[in-house]
């Protein structure tokens, strides 16, 4: 064991550049995972400080008990309380102040004009709660507002929106409302609560703007007097709360709201990239272990010697593996420090770009140190293993025989395998996406396909390469045709350098197509369902936006060129005891502007009991026209209604519909999500676009669009995830590039006496880089072709599971402009892998190439 | 002596003036070549020869442009090569020259049609069609027409010599240089690969310069050079294999280092 230490450790010393890929793949991989873990915990810990911070002033939490939760959604709708309440809180004992909290929504719109925030953290607006305490506020800058129209704003929103104390604003509740910024908050000691934007209002306009009447408030927050914890308050203020209202710790409101920061943002921030962190160990796997495969295959001569020398298979084995696992630790421990270095970045350049990074140290817990540590090592190992094996298999004979170098590539049994596992992949997918529509079926069809690339690469690469290549002999003459043959050499080995682009590109064209596929659909959804002329929408995706005034589809239906203006309003309900979205509307106009399909029954007179159901749902309930179905509100009322309508089409409408009339007893804070607008006869769609203008201007300047303008900004989402998504494939692709870079030179090397013969009869050092360059484009190009392949089957895959597992018709889009991008950077990167080892073989001394051993 | 040749009125082919190499510096520095002047003239097959380590091979080295000379001169016909950047050197090599060596001639990847033709094909052009005609008549003598589509790597080691003799004459160069071309092979391919080379000289009136170790083929020249301690010691015209091993033998007796 000791002799293959000591083999190992001298043959890494004189092969320090062999392994220079290897250790930049292991390197880069583990930063990756390790900036991911590191960064998570942080800034878990320091949301759990500004939350802890912001509501330590609050010893309990007096709120109704229940909360309805729609699908898709994290946090219930709760039911406002009885600011009535105040007083009996006030009595009970040890209580020392207590202050009802409004809570709603409320948007700025900043000096420019334009709405601050809702593209996706919430914009919320509230009562200003004078207890400094209690309010998880404070106040830094200016004063409280005293009377109405003043208001303090969150000073990070203010400087987004280039708002100053003394400047007059809209706040959009969504009825817009004129304020006045008196003061500026902090949050916790930050500008904001992350990207979220508060609008402190006195009580009674909160009151009036954000609540459905006045006497509700979201919750009671409750200090309590000095000598009395926060249980014992909790179990003070207990009885005298009626029944459906409970208290709560202000430690567990903070942990609440952790939670809901860590459960929602963090936890699909942090699986996100851990996915990606996935893709490129997976693709550093490939390179990593074609590096050990070619090293031991150019190392047959020496191995073969050892073994004749008397050491065993397994000393030859160990040697190996020890060289792999020097590699491997000195690798992984410096992409730790890399990726802690990478988190201590990012948490210094957050706050540079304008996203308040709360303060804290880095958090680096046990996990985040020992998991890239190990899979680092286990990815580097496991690369080495077979390759290992096979050095240990040499046979001492191979000593005395001329170096063969790996010639290995397309056997029978290969293609067979292959061709078997492509044949059943194909059957589970089609399985999957045709006949019985399952996302496992498929997701397990789409594993098995990219198995069957892997193991397939070596045959199809020969085809491939001289298909590929075919135009490289008349573009380059001699030194294309060379580089063709050198790229058709070894069949295995081009395979394995390419499989690894070939899996970060084929990440990336799936993205690519299933991100063209949502916009298609979104295209499709709005030509097909929305009948109307324009749409009035607050430009924001999620959960952001304060919506719109529902006045609003009122005022523009007044104007003489508009037929129908219908605003979609949102509410939420139990059915039948699961949480559901409604939306309330006006029936009858909402029939004109949408196309909702086949309806049976009527949406004339829905009234205030009746409901409009899609048919999906309508048969999931079981339900049909005429029967009734219990609905649930938020402020604990139940009601039954009549199915009057079953209607076929749901994309932009909705599930359920019921009338304003219906919605008006249980209303919350007022807002349309989207109001629907038709022309009249004759109208043209300029004048009429003009004139919603107009109105909406007033309104808090909501935008107006026209049918194509209002499919395209609901696709804008998908564009800016596409660019992230991109963004953290780059280092997938860069760590395939290595690995093509790193064969090359170990190719070069192998080809040291065959360069000579080249320059010694006269290929000129810039043929010689053309030629090694042109090799590294062919074998990107092989990458990224399969790539691309194999990311668009797997994109229809995606696209048609999707489709068959839920109710929503998904387009399948090819994109083939961003198709043809995809795989021009491919090759690009090719070229650019190859600059390296080019250079690098341009240099070989012609003499020493040549001469004999 | 090299100047008495000199005096002939014949076309030069290539060479070296005053040539010096050597290697290394201060303690390790080795003299490989130390003051060498030899013509080669063209339509000759003039073979180098001495003991191992005589410099022999530094010096085809040197004369062809694959190595330079630490001082003197080196001529291709009346180009001086020191002159040459790496770009024209490589040009000059493809264009003037022709190289037979004694292991490794012949790119792997490419048949063996294509290894003829390769410095054409590096060259872009393939000329006109007395070319095609020269390669034609080549083929046939060196009898390798039925394995034009063949890998270097399905022909016997003597048909790969040939191979790399038909494709040093190919672009027809101003000298052909074969380091012990015959090295690797068994006596009866060794004398074939000879032969050819005796033929194109004799035949196509083409010029070699051989460097070899082995009397025998030193006696297909027309004219022995003969190398000792980085130093040109003797000449010998019409060489036979037991006149050459005899003079070998007198190097050996004056006290020439053997290896």
């Amino acid at each position: 064991m000791n002799a293959s230490v000591r083999i190992s450790v001298s043959s890494l010393r004189a092969h320090k550049r062999r392994f220079a890929g290897t250790f930049l793949a292991v390197l880069l991989g583990v930063a990756f995972l390790a900036g991911t873990l590191v960064m998570g915990d942080t800034l878990r810990a320091s949301f759990d400080t500004m939350f802890g911070n912001a509501t330590s002033g609050t010893d309990a939490v007096v709120r109704s008990a229940g909360t309805i939760t729609t699908p898709g959604e994290s946090q219930g709708v709760r039911q406002p309380v009885d600011t009535g309440l105040v007083s009996a809180v006030e009595k009970a004992p040890g209580v020392a102040a207590a202050e009802p909290d409004i809570q709603g929504a409320g948007q700025l719109v900043g000096a420019n004009g334009k709405p601050i925030g809702g593209q996706g953290p919430p914009t919320l607006a509230g009562n200003w709660i004078d207890d400094p305490k209690l309010n998880s506020y404070q106040l830094a800058e200016g004063r409280a507002p005293s009377k109405s129209g003043e208001v303090v704003v969150n000073r990070g929103a203010a400087e987004k929106g280039d708002l100053r104390i003394g400047d007059t604003t809209t706040l959009r509740t969504p009825d817009p409302v004129k304020v006045t910024i008196v003061g500026l908050a902090t949050f916790g000691g930050e500008d904001g609560m992350a990207q979220v934007t508060y609008t402190g209002m006195t009580r009674s306009d909160a009151e009036k703007y954000l609540t459905a009447k006045p006497g509700e408030a979201a919750s009671i927050l409750v200090r309590a007097g000095p000598g009395t914890g926060q249980q014992e308050l909790v179990d003070a203020l207990t009885p005298v709360l009626p029944k459906g209202v409970e208290a709560i710790t202000g430690q567990e409101l903070a942990e609440e709201n952790t939670d809901m920061i860590s459960g929602q943002f963090l936890s699909l921030f942090t699986t996100f990239l851990l996915v990606f962190s996935g893709v490129a160990l997976l693709v550093a796997t490939f390179s990593i272990h074609n590096t050990f495969a070619i090293v031991v295959a150019q190392r047959t001569r020496e191995n073969a010697l050892l073994r004749a020398l008397g050491a065993s298979r397994r000393q030859v084995t160990a040697s190996t593996l020890v060289e792999a696992s020097v590699v491997a630790v000195v690798a992984s421990a410096a992409g730790l420090a890399g990726g802690i270095g990478i988190a201590a970045g990012l948490q210094a350049l957050f706050p540079a770009i304008g996203f308040p990074f709360p303060e804290g140290d880095l958090v680096i817990s046990g996990l985040s140190m020992i998991l890239p540590l190990a899979v680092g090592i286990l990815v580097c190992l496991g690369s080495a293993l077979l390759p290992a094996v096979r050095a240990g298999r040499t046979a001492p004979l191979a000593a005395l025989r001329e170096t063969a170098v790996d010639q290995s590539g397309a056997s029978r049994t290969r293609a067979v395998v292959g061709t078997g596992l492509a044949a059943l992949a194909v059957a589970v997918t089609l399985t999957g996406v045709i006949v019985s529509p399952s996302l496992w079926l498929a997701g397990s069809g789409a594993i098995l396909a990219l198995a069957a690339f892997v193991v397939l690469g070596p045959v199809a690469s020969t085809t491939a390469v001289r298909v590929l290549g075919s135009p490289l002999d008349k573009l380059r003459g001699v030194t294309g045709g060379l580089a063709r043959r050198n790229a058709l050499r070894s069949p295995k080995r081009t395979a394995a350098t390419a499989s690894a682009l070939m899996i970060g590109v084929a990440v990336v064209s799936l993205f690519t197509v299933f991100g063209a596929s949502l916009k298609a659909t979104m295209d499709q959804t709005v030509s097909r369902s929305f009948a109307g002329d324009v749409a009035v929408s607050t430009p924001s995706f999620g959960a952001g936006g304060s919506g719109l005034s529902p006045r609003l589809a009122t005022a523009i239906s007044e104007r003489p060129e508009i037929d129908t203006a219908v605003g979609l309003g949102r509410g939420v309900a139990e059915v039948d005891g699961e949480g559901r979205a409604l939306t309330v509307t006006d029936p009858v106009a909402l029939e004109r502007t949408f196309d909702l399909g086949n309806v049976q029954g009527s949406m004339r007179d829905l009234g205030d009991d009746g409901i409009a159901i899609t048919g999906s749902e309508a048969d999931k309930l079981g339900l049909k026209t005429g029967d009734t179905a219990q609905l649930a509100f938020t402020d604990g009322k139940k009601q039954t209604f009549t199915v009057r309508a079953v209607y076929g089409r749901s994309e932009l409408a909705g599930d359920y519909v019921i009338t304003r009339d219906a919605w008006a007893p249980h209303r919350t804070q007022d807002s349309d999500t989207l109001v629907a607008v038709t022309f009249k006869d004759g109208v043209s769609a300029a004048d009429g676009k003009a004139a919603v203008e107009k109105v909406a201007t007033a309104y808090g300047n909501p935008e107006v669009q026209t049918r194509d303008e209002y499919a395209q900004s609901s696709a804008g989402g998908i564009d800016m995830m596409l660019t992230l998504v991109y963004a953290l494939l780059a280092l997938a692709v860069l760590i395939a590039l290595l690995g093509i870079a790193n064969t090359l030179t170990l190719a070069v090397h192998e080809r040291t006496r065959e360069l000579g013969l080249l320059r010694a009869v006269g290929q000129t050092r810039a043929q010689l880089r053309a030629m090694v360059r042109w090799e590294s484009v062919l074998v990107a190009a092989f990458g990224t072709v399969g790539g691309l392949a194999l990311g668009g089957f797997l994109g229809w895959v995606l696209v048609k599971a999707s489709d068959g597992a839920s109710d929503s018709a998904f387009a399948f889009a090819m994109p083939p402009f961003q198709l043809t991008v995809v795989a021009l950077v491919g090759v690009a990167a090719g070229a650019l892998a190859g600059v390296r080892p080019a250079r690098r073989a341009a240099r070989l001394d012609v003499l020493r190439a040549i001469a004999t051993e | 002596m090299s100047t008495a040749t000199a005096t002939k009125a014949t076309r030069t082919a290539a060479r070296v003036a005053d040539a010096v190499k050597v290697y290394g510096s201060g303690d390790t520095a080795v003299r490989a070549l130390d003051g060498v002047s030899v013509t080669f003239r063209a339509g000759r097959f003039t073979a180098i020869m001495g003991p191992s380590g005589s410099g022999k091979s530094t010096l085809m080295h040197c004369a062809a442009g694959l190595d330079t000379l630490t001082s003197g001169a080196a001529f291709i016909g009346d180009t001086e090569l020191s002159s040459l950047d790496d770009r024209r050197l490589t040009l000059l090599r493809r264009d003037r020259i022709g190289f037979v060596f004694q292991a490794f001639n012949l790119v792997p990847t490419l048949t063996v049609a294509e290894n003829i033709t390769l410095p054409m094909d590096l060259a872009g052009g393939w000329g006109d069609a007395s070319a095609q005609e020269w390669i034609d008549a080549l083929v046939d003598v060196v009898g390798l027409r039925d394995r034009l589509h063949h890998r270097p790597s399905e022909l016997s080691g003597g048909q790969q010599q040939r191979v790399a003799v038909a494709r040093a004459f190919a672009g027809q160069p101003d000298v052909v240089f074969a380091d012990e071309p015959t090295g690797n092979l068994d006596s009866r391919s060794g004398e074939e690969v000879l032969n050819l080379l005796g033929r194109a000289v004799r035949q196509m009136d083409r010029t070699v310069v051989m460097v070899t170790h082995d009397p025998v083929a030193a006696a297909h020249a027309d004219e022995v050079v003969f190398l000792a301690d980085g130093r040109l010691v003797d000449r010998m015209e019409a060489p036979t294999a037991d006149k050459v091993l005899d003079r070998m033998k007198a190097f050996d007796s004056k006290g020439a280092p053997p290896s």
